[in-house]
């Protein structure tokens, strides 16, 4: 898990968006070998959608030979109501850029058999190669897509009815009007986001600090669907300052730390040469049975189906080392108990810089 | 900006123009317009991304300035030496000469207007308006301005406010018949498909049987307009009761304001719960003085239109040119934008575009830039029932579109034309302009 804090919402935004170029201009894609990259809605990548717009505006990045899964759309919202994720997609970014249309992909929220509908979604993202990179946010709760909590961690792209807090904080875009909100939602699953090559989140400001906190700090946890990204072998949280209120000042001074180290090391998120690049000879599919995660899952965590599987793709050089989760016991606020200091910078700094 | 047109990909007409300001409502919203020179309409973006999954040819970089409806210009007398009251011996040439005017008319960011005929003798609208009717299903952007309908202004008028009208030929109806023996029943009895020649009469209510006549013109969708008359204040107000729904140039040939009797101006008020009529204002500097116009405008903002008023000079150098009314010939003497009969200090018309007077307003009144432009877009668009097709930018509407720069000229706005578009394709562009396009 990389977590990169920034001081506010705009350098946040920022460094996702370069990063996310970044990604497209390393992949080198063509229309044979589009870039495939997943997409949210809501507020948190508002600012990442602008920032791409003005760069493909500046001729920094071009989307010609990009293709696009959105997470999720209402169901029985029309398409073209303002408050549709299609609408979203199309003020905010699809018609700033020169993305074609037929290379997006939205979840139907008005096909006549929904489940035809996400069954056909997840075949569109496997005929694609698999996504290349999911950015995703989160709501309050921790959830990731519409994989509210107790989705199950081994979901796939399905009907899903929307928990009443959702439905609550939705209400403000449908004039405060409970009845006029969606009751349910296409979403893909929170396996389907694993299965990903990589995953990249946006966490911005105070209210989703407790989110970050439980899936940071905290185990893998289907009541906070974000957490199953510890079992992801790439996954990156970018957060501005406001959404680290709830984690530990060792927390983010460890995260912080390592990023410095990696950055003046000249490595930051490093990702197998298959995965980094998309113009690459397709590898020979090898099905293997995951042997690496210790944690309990009740899949195999990412896809061996896709080529460039993630699986055996650690890098050889880890850029962070994995955080060890002090005892629950040293969080309670005594200085006594909280003498211990679990990972200790310093030592993780030189080991990084030279044992790699 | 990056390739914005896969060149593998078959053309569809489409253009977008981006980084604008569109004239939207009352407001000027940063935004992209997409337009079709398939269908010569606007398009709704997100459906035509979504349902038929194509993309613009064409991007059109506006680099922040205004996007706006084509002007439309609702009293027009003739332009570059083309009076449209005009008999010639060969009336094919006639529509020739009209072909003409339309295509240098788009040039000064009118895109669609109202030919009118003055006060004449029944042959020369039975001959001309044939030519004067609505472009309708023709849809060519190289015809340039597209008439929406003739205008009658006369000869139903009372003969002590016949300004330059030949008093002459000036009649009165007492039947629907006497005004189709002189416009000629075809030209006023349509099929309903809005291809009447005639789309609007000024005509005295008080003079004959006119007040009587006037529903059954609304009735035919001719749109009534009270003008050249001596209407009381009452007399206006019955005729607004009646379906009257607009007022010719609005204080020129009416009695003026009183304040025990306010005229035709009277009806602006908003007394007797009628609903209050559309206007026409000629804001060249010489009809009327900018205070006055600011009173009108204030009085029924949403009923205030722009219009010239021009006679066939504008566009024309400055000088003499001989003017035949009716039976007389006499001389006009063009001075910049103003018209005088020769030897008399009677207004004969104006001479100056819309923009101008559009500008004018701007620099008079200090209004803002969209309610100018909502002067000869939106609210002629909906005084003559065409919200939705003229006058706007929203999805369907015909794409008629001007680009306009804005400057500020000693703290008043004034806006400078760029370019034309007409039915989604370019018509027009001046030679100092910034379009960036690819
Ligand atoms: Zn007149």
């Amino acid at each position: 898990m990389r977590l990169i804090i920034r001081d506010d919402e705009h350098a946040a935004s920022m460094y996702v968006a370069n990063y996310v170029v970044e990604r497209i201009k390393a992949f080198q894609p063509t229309a044979e070998h589009p870039f495939v990259l997943g997409l949210p809605t809501g507020s948190s990548p508002l600012g990442v959608y602008e920032i791409l717009a003005s760069k493909y505006k500046a001729g920094e990045i071009s989307f010609e030979n990009v293709v696009t899964f959105n997470m999720d759309e209402y169901v029985g919202l029309p398409r073209d109501d303002p408050n549709s994720y299609h609408s979203f997609m199309w003020k905010h970014f699809f018609s700033h850029v020169n993305i074609h249309p037929s290379n997006v992909h939205i979840l139907d929220g008005n096909a006549p058999n929904p489940e035809a509908e996400c069954a056909a979604y997840e075949d569109a993202i496997k005929a694609a190669g698999g996504i290349d990179l999911f950015l995703a946010g989160i709501g309050d709760d921790g959830h990731i897509a519409f994989n509210e909590p107790g989705s199950s961690l081994a979901s796939r792209t399905r009907v899903k009815t929307l928990a009443y807090d959702t439905i609550l904080a939705n209400s403000r875009f449908f004039g405060d009007d409970l009845n006029r909100v969606p009751r349910m939602a296409l979403t893909v699953g929170v396996q389907t986001i694993l299965e990903a090559r990589e995953v990249v989140v946006i966490i911005l400001g105070a209210r989703k600090a407790l989110a970050l906190q439980k899936c940071i700090e905290q185990g893998v946890n289907h009541m906070w669907s974000l957490s199953s990204l510890q079992l992801h072998p790439h996954p990156m949280i970018v957060v501005d300052e406001d959404a680290t209120l709830e984690l530990q000042v060792k927390t983010v001074k460890y995260f912080k730390s390592i990023e410095m180290v990696a950055r003046e090391q000249g490595f930051e998120q490093i990702l197998p040469s298959r995965v980094r690049t998309g113009n690459v000879p397709i590898p020979e599919t090898k099905i293997q049975k995951v042997k690496s995660t210790p944690i309990l899952a009740p899949e195999p965590i990412a896809s061996h189906l896709l080529r460039a599987s993630p699986i055996d793709g650690y890098s050889s050089r880890s850029v962070s080392p994995d955080l060890v989760p002090d005892r629950m016991a040293s969080r309670i606020p005594e200085p006594k108990l909280n003498g211990r200091l679990t990972p200790n910078p310093e030592h993780h700094m030189r080991v990084n810089a030279v044992g790699a | 900006m990056p390739m914005a047109v896969s060149p593998t990909r078959p053309q569809n007409g489409l253009t977008k123009f981006t980084n604008c300001r569109l004239l939207k409502n009352d407001a000027l919203v940063d935004g992209d317009l997409w337009v079709s020179s398939v269908s010569g309409k606007v398009i709704d973006s997100q459906v035509s991304f979504y349902d038929e999954l194509v993309l613009p040819d064409k991007i059109v970089d506006l680099g922040g300035r205004i996007l706006a409806p084509g002007l439309i210009e609702c009293q027009l007398n003739g332009a570059f030496g083309f009076n449209f009251s005009t008999l010639l011996d060969d009336m094919s040439e006639y529509g020739e000469k009209l072909q003409e005017v339309n295509r240098l008319m788009v040039q000064t960011g009118v895109t669609s207007y109202i030919p009118t005929i003055t006060s004449q003798r029944p042959e020369m609208y039975q001959k001309t308006l044939p030519f004067l009717g609505p472009s309708g299903d023709h849809r060519k952007a190289e015809d340039g301005a597209e008439s929406l309908g003739a205008h009658c202004e006369g000869p139903f008028l009372s003969p002590t406010k016949n300004g330059v009208h030949n008093v002459d030929v000036l009649i009165q109806a007492e039947s629907i018949e006497d005004l189709q023996r002189c416009y000629g029943a075809d030209n006023m009895t349509g099929s309903g498909d809005g291809k009447l020649p005639i789309k609007m009469i000024t005509a005295a209510p008080e003079r004959g049987r006119m007040m009587d006549l006037i529903p059954e013109l609304t009735s035919r969708g001719i749109i009534y307009s009270i003008g050249h008359s001596e209407a009381t204040y009452e007399e206006a107000s019955q005729a607004v009761g009646k379906g009257a729904t607009m007022i010719t140039h609005l204080f020129n040939a009416m009695r003026p304001l009183h304040h025990r009797n306010p005229g035709i101006f009277g009806v602006l008020g908003k007394a007797e719960s009628l609903p209050r009529p559309y206007f026409g204002i000629i804001s060249d500097g010489i009809h009327l003085h900018p205070t006055t116009i600011k009173i009108a405008y204030n009085s029924h903002p949403d009923g205030f239109i722009l219009v010239t008023d021009a006679m066939h000079l504008v566009g024309l150098a400055d000088g003499s040119y001989p003017w035949t009314n009716g039976e007389h010939t006499c001389n006009i003497i063009k001075k910049g934008s103003k018209l005088l009969l020769e030897g008399s200090e009677t207004i004969a018309g104006s001479s100056i575009t819309l923009l101008e007077c559009v500008n004018n307003f701007l620099q008079w009144t200090g209004t803002s830039i969209p309610q100018a432009l909502g002067a000869v877009t939106s609210t002629p668009a909906a005084m003559l029932g065409l919200q939705g097709v003229k006058g706007t930018l929203d999805a369907g509407a015909d794409a008629d579109l001007v680009v306009l720069s804005d400057e500020t000229v000693g703290g008043c706005h004034r806006l400078v034309l760029d370019e034309v578009w007409k039915f989604g394709q370019p018509v027009f562009r001046a030679e100092q302009s910034h379009v960036k396009s690819y």
